[in-house]
């Protein structure tokens, strides 16, 4: 009786035990993992020792590795590992007990060791047949038999709150005791069960299971759906169609051989639910269920309609590519058939800029898009010139970043990937400073680096801002620099003002124009006369085709009275070539009314001009020479390029630009050949090459009506001949 | 440990030097950009105190230079001391000749040359100053103003084609700049010296649509009525302004000289009221100067009117002389006391012409008699013009010759006292316009107009019947003093 009770108290003791040890910590602490290396170095001695000639002198060892392991047992934080290697010990320590005859102390051992490992089991192919017999009946007197099974089958069985198995299972050996049985599935309630077990004896338990909650199926033409749940992604339908519902698939209307498995979803409350059947490129199947029950509902096949749409892109010029969501479709103009409904980004590259745009398409919608190219920025961040702009710099780069994105009209605001543009930077050996004005750079450096840039990130020119040193950090200098170029333009925002971003966007959202609208007129301001005398009319210009003569008067023009020329001037500046413009001419006859068609004239960007950015004129120029090559006005605007790099002094690239403007222009009267001779002539000059200038500038001479300015402009060949000569 | 405190002592002593360089820098700049303020408000010795304070008090500031071009400014502009001013800007060029000023100085230095400029040679030391600007700064933004200066050059030479090269160039690589509508001016006027009226036309109206704010866009509009009218159709067209009153009373009466100034005040020289009144845009007659034998008016370059009195010049509101000539004794002088008409030309001298001595009389800028002008013959009923490039224009009343002569008394132009279908009877007034045409009133009923060259551009009678005296307006138009209508007619 003693010694049931002291195995009943052991078997208690254990099973308290047994629930402690299911708490052992996730990631056993260092000094832990040097108490169990320890035990398992110890446990390699133990070992050798026990398969020695003295076996028993592994007891000592093996009580070393049973105490220190013990220890941890007792504090919680034996790991798993532990438990096997205190198991080893349990079971060596009792053999090696047996084996001299200390029956007692070897079953202690093993008594310890089935507390430990209820399971355990020794193999008479590996251990003595007596010590196994020993062994076992050792466990008998301590260990019986639980089996659960459950309806339905399937569920987690728990003794003590530690999980056993799942049901049904035939018995299994668990140390005798008292436990509370817990059996639980999803979707039915969870029954528990007290249970005494004895040594020797088998308790069985048959545990029938109340559902709780409802089950849905469904089968979907095709598969792959996302099937939404209250709003959570629930499951996603897969694999064929079992023949059994192939008949029900196809009385709904689904192909039996497209459809897919039937796709569980249980554990679903009772009461109403939203479910969203989704899949690209299809339509959105919304409805709700009403699960009254807890049981298997029938399944729901649905049969996913296409959502297709078209995409029409158009760009000026054609031939950018084209990228839909990331991958490439061609180059426009282009049809995109086939394109799903929803979002999509759509962006169109040139080699001098792009068009991003979000778009969302409709089911069956045919959108046309036009895809203007507009050249990209990318911004290179914040520059501090003190430790004060140093500590708000991250901060003034984040407003900066929101106040420009999405709002500069004519180019694309990027903010650079700064990994991107250190490792640039970094292969040259220079920082971001050493791209402003004033650091002392070699331009070609700069030259090569932002051509650099502007290849990786796919961008046209950069901004970058300084914070200057000042006690009051409230402005920055926003520096542009077209790629390519090597002096950056200047402009200061005061960056917390909104009035300054938008003085900055106007600034930068000028577009410089390559044409303008043109009479060929040349009229002046007197005061002899009401309106203004027509001093000349340019051959062959509109003014000329419209039959205006020299000495005639113009007194109104679109029902406007003209006093002075600039009146004139001012209401051809609003209209575009190919407008009229209706005027009222006194002449030596009778007062008429005369139209003009108007044409135009290629304007040249002034030379200095303290209001215009030239960096961004220069974007935009490459935008038309690399956009419409072999064209006039690519020619045209390849000469405005090169006057730009007057601006900045870099006649290098200026003589580049001229000779190829000088091969692409026409010879004619105006802006021409000619005119491209005579710039030529000065950068030439500029470089020190007086020979070659004094050539281009007589070439220049030889071009007879060629003008500076526009096609009004003075005439280049008295110019050129005086410069020739010089 | 002394060295490491002798270093620490050291840094902190370097860095109290270079914290008082900065401190000595910001005072300069400071001092420099009031001074800049004082100018512009026209407080010009409060200005010079400043700058003057720079040069002596922070002598080693980078200021110095600006605040010596500012002092150089000043003895030039408002001193009119050529001296000291030449001597401010040689101090910045030979002790600060890489500072930002030194191309400043070097401009202001071809202004001074050209200013005095008389002889080839001296015209070529301006020009050389000039050109030192582009050649030793090509970055610099004086390069524009020194384009301008060589323009200017050239024009005094008389070498127009590259004037209107120099001036082109700034025009058209720096179209910005304060000089570019200055430059664009020069182009239209140099090409209408040329005989290219039209392209001059053009080039005026670009000042009008490139510099609509500048003060060239109205002188440019002048400019443009003048040539339309004279060769804007076939021919000159002048036609009689019927709406134009000018004077009232007696000062219409026995006027001996008008002249019309830029600012389009007609000063009237009335004998009978024995005054020169002005008359102002809006027809109102302004306070008179007092003169007695009235004889001329014209107008100093630098603007001031000039009454030629029988006994005296009044040159300016303040600055009345009478002028003596050395007679045959050593020692001796004599008044002259038959004034007929006095001019002061751009180099400072004035010319009277003496219808006692029947001579035209140079005298200096002290009023000491320097010779005859041009030569010593005998010339009665003289009356002289200047136009604006600095040529004399000498009418011989009995004569009936119209001469024109360089500053230096070399003839240049002539017009012959009759041709084809015209003659010079009894021609008693003279005026030039800015191209150098000139106007002749004849006592008979006409006016007549003449090229540089000496042909007859236009005859304008009608209304006319005894023209006494004329001037010409800035933008061209005529004006005529009829003794017999004691009227002022005008014809635009």
């Amino acid at each position: 009786m003693k010694g049931f009770l002291a195995v009943l108290m052991v078997t208690v003791l254990a099973g308290g035990a047994r629930a402690q040890d299911a708490s052992v910590p996730a990631v056993p602490s260092e000094a832990v993992q040097r108490e169990l290396q320890a035990a398992q170095d110890l446990l390699m001695r133990a070992t050798a020792e026990f398969d020695g000639p003295q076996q028993s002198r592994s007891i000592v060892i093996l009580d070393e590795i049973v105490t220190r392991l013990e220890g941890l047992r007792r504090d919680g934080t034996l790991p798993p590992r532990g438990r096997d290697v205190l198991a080893e010990a349990y079971e060596l320590r009792g053999r090696a007990y047996y084996n001299i005859g200390l029956q007692e102390k070897a079953a202690d051992s093993f008594r310890s060791l089935i507390q430990l490992q209820p399971t355990y089991a020794l193999s008479k192919d590996k251990v003595s047949p007596k010590v196994v017999d020993y062994f076992n009946s050792v466990k008998k007197a301590l260990v019986g038999y639980l089996a659960v099974s459950s309806k339905p089958a399937g569920a987690k069985v728990t003794l003590n709150g530690e999980f056993l198995s799942l049901t049904d299972f035939f018995p299994l050996e668990v140390l005798a005791g008292d436990y509370t049985v817990a059996v639980a599935r999803e979707g039915y309630r969870t029954e528990t069960r007290t249970v005494s077990i004895a040594p020797k004896a088998t308790e069985t338990l048959d545990v029938p299971l109340t559902r709780t909650s409802a089950s849905a199926f469904f089968v979907t033409e095709p598969a792959g759906v996302e099937i939404w749940m209250d709003g959570a992604l629930a499951t996603t339908t897969a694999g064929t169609l079992a023949p059994d519902l192939a008949g029900a698939a196809r009385d709904k209307g689904l192909d039996p051989a497209r459809a897919s498995a039937r796709s569980e979803i249980g554990g679903l409350s009772l009461g109403s639910h939203v479910v969203e059947l989704r899949k690209k490129c299809h339509e959105v199947v919304r409805k709700t269920m009403d699960l009254s029950e807890a049981k298997d509902y029938d399944p729901d096949l649905v049969k996913m309609e296409e959502s297709l749409s078209s995409l029409s892109l158009r760009s000026d010029p054609p031939g950018a590519k084209i990228f839909l969501d990331g991958e490439a479709m061609g180059v426009t103009p282009k049809e995109l058939e086939g394109v799903c409904s929803g979002k999509h980004r759509v962006e169109v590259k040139h080699t001098y800029g792009k068009f991003v745009q979000h778009v969302v398409l409709e089911r069956n919608e045919s959108l046309t898009l036009d895809c203007p190219i507009r050249p990209s920025l990318a911004f290179l961040g914040v520059v501090a010139e003190s430790a004060g702009g140093e500590r708000v710099a991250a901060e003034v780069e984040e407003t900066l970043v929101k106040n420009l994105s999405n709002k500069i009209t004519s180019l694309n605001f990027v903010p650079a990937p700064r990994e991107t543009v250190d490792r640039i930077l970094e292969a040259d050996r220079i920082a971001r400073k050493a791209l402003l004005p004033g650091a002392g750079t070699d331009p070609d450096l700069i030259r090569k680096v932002t051509d650099k840039m502007a290849a990786a990130l796919e961008v046209q020119g950069f901004l970058l801002a300084v914070l200057p040193e000042e006690r009051l950090q409230r402005t920055a200098s926003l520096h542009l620099l077209a790629a390519g170029n090597t002096v950056s333009d200047r402009l200061d925002v005061a960056f917390n003002e909104a009035a300054s971003y938008l003085r900055f966007l106007s600034v930068v959202d000028q577009k410089a124009a390559v044409y303008h609208p043109w009479t060929g007129i040349i009229t002046v301001d007197t005061l002899l006369h009401e309106g203004v005398p027509i001093l000349r009319v340019a051959a062959g210009s509109p003014g000329a085709q419209a039959g205006l003569q020299p000495g005639e008067v113009i007194d109104a023009a679109d029902g406007h009275p003209i006093k002075q020329t600039a009146e004139l001037l001012a209401l051809v500046a609003a209209k575009k070539p190919k407008d009229r413009i209706a005027l009222h001419v006194k002449g030596a006859a009778a007062a008429r009314a005369v139209d003009v068609v108007l044409g135009q004239t290629p304007q040249e960007i002034p030379l200095n001009d303290p209001a215009l950015v030239y960096n961004k004129v220069m974007m935009d120029l490459r935008q038309e020479v690399d956009g419409h090559p072999g064209t006039e006005a690519a020619a045209f605007a390849r000469l405005n390029l090169a006057v730009c790099a007057m601006h900045f002094g870099d006649f290098a690239a200026a003589h580049e630009h001229l000779l190829k403007a000088r091969a692409e222009l026409p010879q004619r009267p105006g802006i021409s050949q000619g005119t491209a001779l005579y710039y030529l002539g000065l950068a030439l000059e500029r470089l020190g090459y007086k020979k070659e200038a004094a050539d281009a500038y007589r070439a220049a001479a030889a071009a007879k009506d060629a003008t500076l300015f526009d096609n009004d402009g003075p005439a280049v060949a008295p110019l050129a001949v005086r410069r020739a000569g010089s | 440990m002394r060295r490491v405190l002798a270093l620490a002592a050291s840094l902190v002593l370097g860095g109290g030097l270079v914290r008082a360089q900065s401190t000595a820098d910001e005072q300069a700049r400071g001092l420099l950009e009031d001074g800049r303020a004082y100018r512009r408000d026209g407080k010009l010795k409060q200005a010079l105190d400043n700058f003057n304070t720079i040069v002596t008090g922070f002598p080693n500031t980078e200021y110095v230079d600006d605040a010596l071009l500012e002092i150089g400014r000043y003895q030039m502009e408002v001193e009119g001391n050529a001296d000291k001013a030449r001597e401010a800007f040689e101090l910045v060029t030979k002790r600060y000749p890489q500072s930002d000023g030194a191309p400043g100085a070097y401009y202001y230095l071809g202004l001074l040359t050209l200013d005095r400029a008389r002889s080839a040679a001296e015209l070529d030391d301006a020009l050389a100053q000039f050109t030192r600007v582009q050649r030793l700064y090509p970055r610099s933004e004086w390069v524009a103003r020194a384009l301008y200066g060589a323009s200017l050059t050239h024009r005094k030479a008389g070498r127009l084609p590259e004037a209107v090269e120099a001036a082109r160039r700034v025009a058209l690589e720096y179209p910005s700049s304060e000089a570019a509508p200055a430059a664009q001016f020069q182009i239209g006027q140099a090409l209408a010296l040329l005989g290219e009226p039209r392209p001059a036309m053009e080039e005026f109206q670009r000042i009008r649509s490139r510099f609509p704010a500048s003060e060239w866009a109205p002188k440019a509009l002048d400019r443009i009525t003048a040539l339309y009218r004279l060769y804007g159709g076939g021919k000159p067209v002048f036609a009689l302004d019927p709406a134009f009153n000018a004077g009232a009373g007696d000062v219409l009466k026995d006027v001996r000289a008008i002249l019309m100034t830029p600012a389009r005040t007609l000063w009237i020289a009335s004998d009978k009221v024995k005054s020169v009144v002005p008359v102002g845009p809006d027809g109102k007659m302004g306070a008179s100067l007092s003169g007695a034998d009235l004889q001329s008016l014209s107008l100093t370059p630098a603007g001031d009117l000039v009454v030629a009195a029988r006994l005296a010049v009044r040159i300016g509101p303040r600055d009345v002389r009478s002028y003596s000539v050395p007679t045959d004794k050593p020692g001796v002088t004599e008044p002259l006391e038959k004034i007929e008409s006095a001019v002061v030309t751009p180099g400072g001298l004035t010319l009277i012409a003496d219808d006692k001595r029947k001579r035209v009389c140079r005298f200096d800028g002290k009023g000491v008699f320097q010779g005859p002008f041009p030569d010593t013959r005998e010339r009665q009923g003289v009356r002289l013009a200047i136009d604006g490039e600095g040529d004399v224009t000498v009418l011989e009343r009995e004569q009936r010759t119209v001469q024109v002569y360089d500053e230096a008394g070399k003839p240049l132009r002539s017009v012959a006292p009759r041709g084809a279908g015209w003659e010079l009877k009894k021609p008693v007034d003279v005026a030039v316009d800015a191209f150098r045409n000139i106007y002749v009133a004849d006592e008979e009923g006409f006016v007549y107009l003449f090229s540089p060259q000496g042909q007859l551009m236009a005859t304008i009678s009608g209304e006319l019947r005894k023209p006494r005296a004329l001037t010409v307006d800035p933008a061209g138009a005529l004006l005529v003093y009829d003794e017999k209508h004691e009227k002022v007619l005008r014809y635009r």
